[in-house]
């Protein structure tokens, strides 16, 4: 195993659907190992990479290479390797969960039946029922169960914890951060949970609007991030000439500004528009990653 | 040998401090306080990871910055244990911190309208609270 490599490579990667591109042109380059975070508005391409990654949908056009093979041209061997939790948790719901079970323990050689008991455990699922009639946290338990289960060198998780109450949640993140198993694991994890984010991820990789906009790890970006309060007159500057500005609100007669990439030059920035009083502070990352998505978001015409 | 010393720390999310900062914050504090000695033994790194649901790795940068600053140090293949004390700035640095704290007090102080001398008793008395062995 080459300690360079990396689990995921796209070139030049686009997608589109009709008239809209929910992949522009894409070069995204993950390295094995550790847990990686993808962050991105609604729409901003994650489910659709995860979609030509794992060979369900064709590129438009580009490339993209998952585990060193072609998403396009995945053998079940390949497919042995990655684990993937998706967002719905799409299980067949007619079959019972031992069922189930049986299934992927035939399908995959390194099947862990420790792995699957250490996960499962946390949820009350019995064998007999069907997976039509779990709660959408127990499906959820099933389906990271069965996933980390197969022994997979990559892990992709969409939303994996979206609509887990506060002990599944804790229950799924202790399986993915402290399990054995998942130490020689690459974790693609994708969120709208900035706590979650925080806690569990080495690297922080946003995606806008198809594109690639960050690779960091988590407090790197936070600090690309600040916040400057300022008492510049009137409507002050014309907010296309602040540089690097991502979010600017008026709050009690002074202008709040939160830019990306500013150092000290900023300040006097301010104080050339005519400010008396300039203060900086830093922001969570909650707060950075909001304000950088939010630049670009979309809003109604008229706002 | 030494037995752990549990950490009583609390991290939260959504801070302007990221969360190694936080750590190394809380560590430092109690080593200063005293309420970490020389010779603690630190919770091993997957342990304090999985008592603040946090990244294992996490927990190894903070730990590595404590040591690179000297508050800890390892023992090959038995863990981490607060280092003996030295003095860890230059003494500008300590010279330069020791205004800014005071600057930053007496800022906050003045305003609030108490006399001088009720003010130095009140921070006699938190010393002696605080950091008994180092006044004695």
């Amino acid at each position: 195993m080459n300690a360079n490599d990396h689990v995921i490579e796209t070139r030049a990667l686009s997608k589109r659907y009709g008239r809209k591109l929910a992949l522009d042109n894409l070069d995204l380059r993950i390295p094995r190992g550790r847990i990686h975070a993808i962050v991105g508005a609604n729409g901003a391409g994650k489910s659709t990479l995860f979609r030509i990654l794992l060979g369900f949908l064709p590129p438009t056009a580009g490339q993209a290479r998952i585990l060193g093979k072609d998403s396009q041209a995945l053998t079940p061997q390949d497919r042995a390797r990655i684990g993937f939790v998706n967002e719905e948790h799409t299980l067949a719901n007619w079959m019972r969960v031992s069922q189930v079970t049986a299934m992927q323990r035939r399908q995959y050689p390194h099947w862990s039946q420790d792995a699957f008991d250490g996960v499962i455990g946390h949820y009350n699922v019995l064998p007999e029922q069907k997976v039509g009639q779990l709660s959408r946290g127990e499906r959820a338990g099933l389906n990271l169960a069965l996933a980390l289960a197969q022994g997979p060198e990559l892990l992709v998780l969409d939303e994996p914890t979206l609509g887990l109450d506060v002990v599944a949640k804790r229950a799924f993140l202790e399986s993915l951060l402290y399990r054995n198993a998942a130490d020689d694991c690459t974790v693609i994890y994708c969120s709208h949970q900035m706590e979650e984010i925080e806690r569990v991820a080495d690297n922080l990789i946003i995606l806008e609007r198809g594109q690639l906009k960050n690779m960091s790890a988590p407090d790197d970006f936070t600090a690309r991030v600040s916040h400057w309060v300022a008492d510049v007159p009137f409507k002050g500057p014309d907010p296309r000439t602040v540089p690097g500005l991502l979010e600017v609100q008026r709050l009690d007669g002074l202008h709040h500004y939160l830019v990306l990439d500013q150092s000290d030059g900023f300040e006097r920035f301010l104080r050339d528009a005519g400010a008396r009083n300039v203060q900086s502070m830093p922001v969570s990352l909650d707060r950075a990653i909001n304000a950088f998505l939010a630049k670009n978001h979309a809003t109604p015409v008229a706002a | 040998m030494a037995r752990i010393r549990p950490l009583t720390l609390q991290i939260t999310t959504g801070d302007p401090r990221p969360i190694i900062k936080q750590i190394t914050d809380a560590v430092r504090m109690k080593i200063a306080t005293g309420e970490l000695e020389p010779g603690d033994q630190l919770p091993s790194v997957r342990g304090l990871a999985q008592q603040l649901t946090i990244n294992p790795n996490t927990v190894a940068k903070a730990y590595a910055e404590l040591s690179t600053e000297g508050w800890l140090e390892s023992r090959q293949g038995m863990g981490l244990y607060v280092a003996p004390p030295r003095q860890r700035l230059s003494n500008d640095e300590r010279e330069r911190r020791l205004s800014d704290a005071i600057d930053r007090f007496v800022h906050d102080v003045i305003p609030l309208g108490f006399a001088p001398d009720e003010v130095q008793a009140r921070v006699a008395d938190e010393f002696r609270q605080l950091v008994p062995r180092k006044i004695a």
